[in-house]
């Protein structure tokens, strides 16, 4: 945004000034006219090259400020309210009513105003213009134009910016009703359908014998795991984190489960930040580690330890339940889901036996500046 | 021979409910409803045994409905066949007067079970534990508290009104009051298209 007024500035200013020093040299304007020029293209040349390479001042109110002041000095120095240099004065208004708000801009418009006709009052304000009506219109006019520059300017970014934010907003309203037809139709439809397969086909349980129940078996298995899958995919569309931290998220988690359930459950450390992606993934394998040593454990207490060290950071997630069962539960495709997205995000999953032996310890660690190759969601 | 009317608002569900009551023995599947409108005709004509109520219908609640369809002269047994058959559900189910609860993730032999000991009078609903109990008093009014005591006591209606000393019109006005605010919230989406 700032780089299309600073192009205005460079532009104008640039023109004002060439302007302004031919004016001076084809006009005897003061006894310094020589000096006068040195100091335009010496205020031009350092002005634009302090704006254009420190781009913080385009922002700074101080630098708004002492490039006002060499502005108006400028004129002082030219001894007349009808500076050459008036215009190459007006250029130093486009920064700061693009950068303030529109009331901000105003008062900053008035004050410049103000300014300007201290600098007539004392130079050459005198008793013959203000009997002139010429040149009583003039002076109101060079009053006035400041004031409709700094107007124009603020009005256009204020307008600029609400259309951005307008639109920003209808891009993200859109992407929010699309992530909810989706779920809808996952939820609505497939899974219907996914009911429907599994019951039909467990009713063929009881009618097989030998390897086809193992068949039959199976495919109900692996029916169980596409409708967890589904609520999963589900879950993540109708709740996207939204730039929460892991840690939050996990907290927020752990208050759901805690009326269901017995055990106590500790969220504790930080991850710090990470890539959005990289955050999705920790968070719903967190989850379900969680949601497995509540649910299925019998855990009096679940830890969740969490963090960083540099670039790398962990996730621990320990109970004190019945450990991981030797055979895996028929349809727990919870664990498989959680290897396929460690393995999005290039992390290691571990599971093996808490701290003195007994229950179950998950633990995560991961890189939170993953590699290209493997940082593509 | 149990005569069964299925209500589910998606084709897929009702095709394969249809084809599995029917591959029973002992189990007829009269037909199958798609909305709340297709039911009360098929309801009248067929005078089925057990009703299989899908609990999320668009545009209605089947607990609602479970208890229209309870308030009928010799009213079928209904079994609540829900994707959200969880513990959330138990007591507003009692309320509504469901005589069997079960999963639409639970195999067929697990249906088959539900119906069957539906159709015979019994009740295939999970006890419902403390803390469920708590939970739900939290939302209730204090007046009607004793009607969830009741209930969960198979109190009939009329011994209710004469034990609160009110009729049974608004023993039945308090009940659908405390099943609006049970009500399960199933996510929908917000806006259609």
């Amino acid at each position: 945004m700032t780089s299309r007024w600073m192009a205005l500035l460079l532009m104008t200013r640039l023109l004002a000034a060439g302007v302004g020093v031919l004016l001076t040299a084809v006009h005897r304007v003061t006894d310094h006219d020589p000096l006068l020029i040195l100091g335009a293209v010496a205020f031009t040349v350092a002005s634009l090259g302090a704006f254009a390479y420190v781009p913080r001042l385009q922002l700074s109110p101080s630098a708004w400020f002492v490039d006002c002041f060499a502005a108006l000095a400028l004129v002082a120095a030219s001894e007349d309210w009808r500076s050459p240099f008036y215009v190459l004065m007006l250029t130093a208004l486009i920064l700061p009513s693009t950068g303030l708000s529109f009331r901000g801009a105003l008062a900053w418009g008035m004050a410049f105003a103000l300014a300007y006709f201290a600098i007539a009052v004392y130079t050459s304000l005198d008793a013959e213009t203000l009997e002139s009506a010429v040149r009583l219109e003039t002076i109101a006019t060079h009053l006035m134009v400041p004031l409709v520059v700094v107007l124009a300017l603020a009005y256009a970014t204020d307008v600029l910016e609400r259309l951005r934010g307008e639109r920003l907003r209808s891009e993200r309203l859109a992407v929010e009703s699309e992530r909810q037809r989706i779920a809808w139709e996952l939820h609505d439809s497939a899974k219907q359908r996914v009911h429907a397969a599994h019951l039909v086909l467990s009713a063929l349980q009881n009618q097989v014998e030998g390897p086809q129940e193992q068949l039959v078996a199976h495919a109900l298995s692996e029916m169980r795991a596409a409708g967890a899958d589904m609520d999963t995919s589900v879950a993540e569309l109708r709740m996207p984190l939204e730039g929460r931290s892991v840690e939050r998220l996990l907290d927020e988690r752990a208050a759901q489960l805690v009326p269901a359930s017995e055990a106590q459950i500790t969220v504790r450390g930080s991850v710090g930040e990470l890539p959005a992606h990289v955050a999705a993934h920790v968070y719903r394998i967190g989850a379900e580690a969680l949601t497995n040593a509540v649910r299925h454990s019998g855990a009096r207490h679940v830890d969740v330890a969490l963090a960083r060290n540099g670039s790398t950071a962990t996730v621990e997630v320990c109970d004190d339940g019945k450990g991981l069962p030797a055979i895996r539960r028929p349809g727990s495709n919870g664990l498989r889901s959680m290897r396929a997205r460690a393995d999005t995000i290039g992390a290691d999953l571990s599971f093996g036996p808490g701290r003195d032996g007994r229950g179950t310890r998950v633990s995560l660690t991961f890189s939170t500046q993953p590699d290209e190759r493997t940082s593509q969601p | 021979m149990i005569r069964i009317l299925i209500v589910d608002d998606h084709p897929a569900m009702r095709a394969g409910l249809s084809a599995v009551l029917r591959a029973e023995p002992g189990l007829v599947p009269l037909n199958a409803a798609a909305s709340v409108s297709d039911l009360w005709p098929m309801l009248n004509r067929t005078k089925p045994d057990v009703v299989v109520l899908d609990y999320h219908l668009p545009g209605d609640d089947g607990l609602i409905l479970c208890r229209r369809i309870k308030r009928q002269l010799a009213a079928p047994a209904v079994l609540l066949y829900s994707a959200y058959a969880d513990a959330s559900l138990m007591i507003p189910a009692r309320l509504a007067g469901v005589d069997g609860l079960v999963s639409k993730a639970a195999p067929a032999n697990e249906l088959y079970d539900a119906i069957r000991r539906v159709a015979r009078g019994e009740r295939v609903l999970p006890p419902i534990s403390r803390e469920l109990l708590d939970a739900a008093s939290a939302e209730l009014a204090p007046d009607e508290l004793p009607i969830l005591g009741m209930t969960l006591e198979d109190t009939s209606v009329s011994d209710m009104a004469a034990a609160l000393g009110i009729d049974t019109t608004e023993v039945a006005h308090r009940i659908d009051r405390m099943l609006k605010r049970l009500k399960v919230d199933i996510p929908a989406p917000r806006a259609a298209g």
